[in-house]
């Protein structure tokens, strides 16, 4: 009997420690629909979306072989992480978008200042800025579009450093890291663009 | 035929067109769910447009993703303020005014559509949610950038 006990009780501590188990590793395998890596996917895609925008304006308004492969390099770069990112919620079965604030998995709720708009993330342009650059030709919108850029790249950069901390997801780290260095790589690029047009 | 999203009202339209034409559409839905569209889209990158718009680029904004807003004049100044809170600078959204739709609200995406009374109502949020870029978006990946700016 006293055996019988002890063996009921082994099977449902197995039992027990196999759930808690599952669901802590449930937890780590599948971030949430508050996680900081679907805020970083979310987040970064509007952030992306917007410098292939501005890549594609400047491709149309100036003909400088330098500044319009840096533009197609940007375009295609971005718009591919957009769909790793797009990818990354459709495998966490998250949706693509939120009504949450943006930026609100960098601090997990400990901020004052909750933002309301995409436009106010690191380093995004403002629409007057978007209309500036449709209305510049050849050396002046070449100008506009580096400092653009250049403050865009700096502003990812930071998005990219602040959600290492917050992941242990490979795949999440690792286009982080790529971000990090390959942004910061055009950023030192694009100001020798700048400086080649004593505009620095 | 797209999913309701579980969400209590929402009418869902299978089998519509999508081909690329310059003429006008009749559209059998009023704000229209999807069908044939003009090659142009509207940038619906949280665009809130003061002006009814083209159905017809419209339409070619849902089927990149984008959820489409829409309210008549018997809303008020205060719900209209509320809905543009929720669309400004939003990803994959955009809205505008539709006289003559049947609720004074309307939350469209293609192949689904939805009608509320008040800017409070939950179902919006839920709405947004589930279809911004969602399952239901017949090109998914495209961009809501560089469209036409009303």
């Amino acid at each position: 009997m006293k055996a019988l006990t002890v063996a009921i009780a082994a099977v449902a501590a197995l039992i027990l420690g196999l759930v808690l188990g599952a669901l802590l590793l449930g937890n780590e395998t599948e971030p949430g629909d508050q996680s900081a890596e679907a805020g970083f996917a979310r987040d970064m895609s509007v952030h992306h979306a917007q410098a292939v925008e501005l890549a594609f304006i400047v491709r149309d308004r100036t003909d400088d072989p330098e500044v319009r492969a840096m533009a197609y390099d940007i375009i295609n770069t971005q718009r591919a992480q957009i769909g790793m990112f797009s990818g990354w919620l459709q495998q966490w079965e998250l949706p693509q978008t939120s009504v949450r604030p943006p930026m609100e998995w960098t601090d997990h709720g400990h901020s004052d200042a909750m933002m309301t708009s995409y436009d106010d993330m690191p380093g995004m342009a403002s629409d007057a800025d978007l209309q500036k650059l449709r209305d510049a030709s050849g050396r002046e919108a070449e100008i506009l579009f580096l400092q653009l850029m250049i403050e865009h790249h700096k502003g990812g950069v930071e998005m990219a450093e602040a959600v290492l901390p917050l992941t242990e997801r490979e795949e999440v780290t690792y286009l982080a890291d790529t971000i990090v260095a390959g942004q910061q790589a055009e950023i030192a690029t694009m100001e020798d663009m700048l400086a080649a047009r004593n505009a620095l | 035929m797209p999913s309701d999203g579980g969400i209590e009202g929402v009418q869902t339209y299978g089998d519509l067109a999508r081909d690329h034409t310059t003429d006008d559409v009749d559209y059998p839905q009023s704000p229209p769910v999807g069908g044939d569209h003009d090659p142009k889209w509207m940038d619906c990158t949280g665009t809130v447009y003061e002006q009814p718009l083209r159905n017809e680029n419209a339409v070619h904004s849902m089927e990149h993703g984008a959820v489409w807003v829409t309210y008549t004049d018997a809303v008020s100044q205060t719900d209209i303020d509320a809905l543009a809170a929720k669309i400004d600078g939003q990803p994959y959204s955009f809205m505008s005014p539709y006289p003559g739709q049947d609720s004074p609200i309307v939350l469209t995406a293609w192949g689904v559509q939805l009608g509320v009374d008040s800017a409070g109502d939950p179902r919006i949020d839920e709405f947004l949610t589930t279809y911004r870029a969602g399952p239901q978006t017949p090109e998914p990946g495209a961009t809501c950038e560089s469209g036409l700016m009303g």
